[in-house]
Parts: structure tokens; sequence; C-alpha cells
């Protein structure tokens, strides 16, 4: 019994020295969608930096645990993954054409409650979307992506 | 007895196996379809009756697809919306995700080829362009 036991652990020790190198991080983002639209209310602002921009922006945040392996593996995943589908970050850089198809995708998402991401919110208790929140991040969405093409 | 499991064992698989090949749920739309308000060359319209069509139109069986896209109702969102639908029929043809996969293994015909790939692309990016106004 002790035996297995040493062994776990000589396991997790090996394990943290396979730990993958964590996705850059940079906070100077001039193409940023919130900087670059000021007057977004607070409240969606709010939702996306607590929901969102840890996996869809530069910006991500990474909290003590997110160094140790295997925990490493998941955050690195969904956080390159995450940015690659939509990144906060670069939102200028898209077309307004393009913009149209993400912020269909985006309303998708969070009317389905795909998003954000369950195991996430397992951790994040406060970045889960109530009703309110949904709404209040589509119609935002919605009247922006009308404001593209008046 | 011993018969009588076997036999019931062999009806139960035989069903089983046919109702997986034969509710496809995909049905060849009768006529010309959808999309009234657009302009739709027919080399275009043949691919989406043909791939797309069945599975998102207003009777379609798939309550997935056709919530996520309906050729029928396309026209009747706003501009905004409709700009969006167009470019994601756009991205999903592109990296290859519509028609699914489990539509292409039952009609590997109609899976797109790179010519009708294409030429859908082509027409989807065009009209979001033109519906932009710019
Ligand atoms: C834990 C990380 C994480 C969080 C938090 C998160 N996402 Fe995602 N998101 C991902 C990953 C990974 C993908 C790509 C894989 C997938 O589609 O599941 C993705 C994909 C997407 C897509 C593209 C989906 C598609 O099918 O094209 C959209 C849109 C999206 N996320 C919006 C959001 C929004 C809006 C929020 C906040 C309300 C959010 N996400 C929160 C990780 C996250
Ligand atoms: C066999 C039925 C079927 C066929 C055929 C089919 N689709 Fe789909 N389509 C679906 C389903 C089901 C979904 C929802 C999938 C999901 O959300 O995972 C979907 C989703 C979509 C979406 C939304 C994608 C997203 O990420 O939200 C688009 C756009 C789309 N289909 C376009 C097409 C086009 C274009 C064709 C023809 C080239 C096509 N589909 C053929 C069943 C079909």
């Amino acid at each position: 019994m002790k035996k297995v036991f040493y062994i776990i652990i000589v396991i997790f020790i090996l394990a943290q020295f396979l730990s993958p190198k964590l996705p850059e991080t940079s906070f100077s983002n001039p193409d940023d969608l919130i900087i670059n639209n000021p007057e977004m209310n607070a409240n969606v602002q709010d939702i996306l930096r607590n929901s969102c921009y840890d996996c869809h922006s530069n910006e991500t945040g990474y909290p003590w645990y997110s160094y140790i392996s295997p925990i490493s593996f998941l955050i690195s995943r969904d956080t390159k993954l995450g940015r690659e589908e939509l990144n906060f970050s670069e939102w200028e850089t898209l077309s307004k054409i393009e913009r149209a198809g993400v912020i269909d995708d985006i309303t998708d998402e969070v009317s389905e409650g795909e998003m954000p991401m369950s195991i996430y919110t397992l951790i994040h208790r406060d970045a889960g979307l109530n009703d309110q929140d949904k709404e209040i991040l589509i119609n935002w969405f919605e009247n922006y992506a009308d404001s593209l093409f008046e | 007895m011993k018969n009588l499991i076997l036999i019931l064992t062999i009806a139960t698989a035989s069903i089983t196996f046919l109702s997986f090949t034969t509710g496809t749920g995909y049905e060849m739309p009768s006529d010309k379809v959808g999309l009234p308000a657009y302009d739709v060359p027919d080399d275009v319209q043949e691919i989406i009756d043909n791939s797309c069509y069945g599975c998102h139109n207003t009777d379609s069986k798939s309550t997935k697809g056709k919530m996520k896209l309906n050729f029928d109702k396309l026209s009747d969102l706003k501009q905004s919306k409709q700009i969006g639908k167009l470019m994601k029929i756009s991205k999903v043809v592109k990296n290859g995700k519509m028609p699914t996969k489990k539509f292409v293994e039952k009609y590997p015909d109609k899976k797109l080829t790179d010519d009708e790939t294409t030429l859908l692309v082509t027409w989807a990016d065009n009209m979001a362009v033109e519906l932009s106004g710019e």
C-alpha cells in the first residue's frame, strides 16, 4: 500500500517536468474589443472579462494551479484552442462581415449555454451566466452587429 | 427454448440494424427551394438542394440543424444575422464540417467536390459582401 503511494508521488513529480508551456499573455492589445468600444456598458465588460477573456483573449489569468501537471495540460489546450476560435484581443483585425459571422457563433453558444465551458464554471463559480447575463451579452452583440452595417 | 432466444436475438438485431439504415431523416426537396430574396445561380442552387436543404428547412426533422440555419427563413432575418449566417455557411463548408460526416457516409455522392466547395463558398462570401452594402 505504501509502495503504491510512493509510486504515485514519483509519477506526480516526474509529470511536473513534462508540464507544457502555457500560452503567452499580453496586456497591451490595441485591437481589443473592449478598448475599441468605450461606450460598452460596464455590465457587458464585466461579463466578458469574467466569463470569456481567460480563454478568448491574450489577457489570460493563470491561477497557481495552472502550472501544476496534469491541470496545466487542460488549461494550455483550452486557452490555445479558445484563442484560435475567437480572440477578443484581436477583434478589430476582423472585417465587418467576419465579425457578423463570429457574433452569430457567440449568440448561439451563449443562448444554448455551451459557453463558458462547464469545466471552467465548475472551478470559477462566479463565471457562470444567469439568464439576465445571457440577455445582456446577446443584446449588446446584436446591437453592435447592426451598427456595423448602418 | 434456446432456439426461441436465438430467434428473438436475431430479430432484435435485424430490426435495430434496419432502423439505422432506413430512417435517414433526409428528404430530397421536391421543388426549387428557399432563398426567395437571393440571387442564386443554378449551379449553387443545385448544391444546396442536393447536400444541404434537406436538413436545413422549416420541415426538417433535424431540430438542431434547422435551428442553426433555415434556408426558408434566411432572407427574413435582419441584415446582420443574414450576413452572419452566410459567413457561417462559408466557414463550415470551407473546413469540411458540412454536410455532416454521417450524411456523407450514407450518401457518398452528396459529398461536395472541390469545385462545388469553391462555388458554394464563393457565393456565400459574395452574398455577404453584397448584403453588407460594401
Ligand atoms: C475554459 C475556457 C473557455 C471559456 C471560459 C470560454 N470559452 Fe469559448 N471556447 C473555448 C474553446 C476551447 C473553444 C473551441 C472548441 C469548442 O468549440 O468547444 C471555444 C469556442 C468558442 C466559440 C466558437 C464555437 C464554434 O463552434 O465555432 C465561441 C463563439 C465561444 N467559444 C464563445 C465564448 C464566450 C462568449 C465565452 C464567455 C461567455 C466563452 N466562449 C468562454 C474555451 C472557452
Ligand atoms: C444530415 C443533415 C445535414 C446536412 C445534409 C447538412 N447539415 Fe448543416 N447542420 C446539421 C446539424 C444537425 C447542425 C447542427 C450541428 C451542431 O450544432 O453541432 C448543422 C449546422 C450547420 C451550420 C451552423 C454551424 C455552427 O457551427 O453553428 C451551418 C452554417 C450549416 N449546418 C450549413 C450547412 C451547409 C451549407 C450544408 C450543405 C453543404 C449542410 N449544412 C448540410 C445538419 C445537416
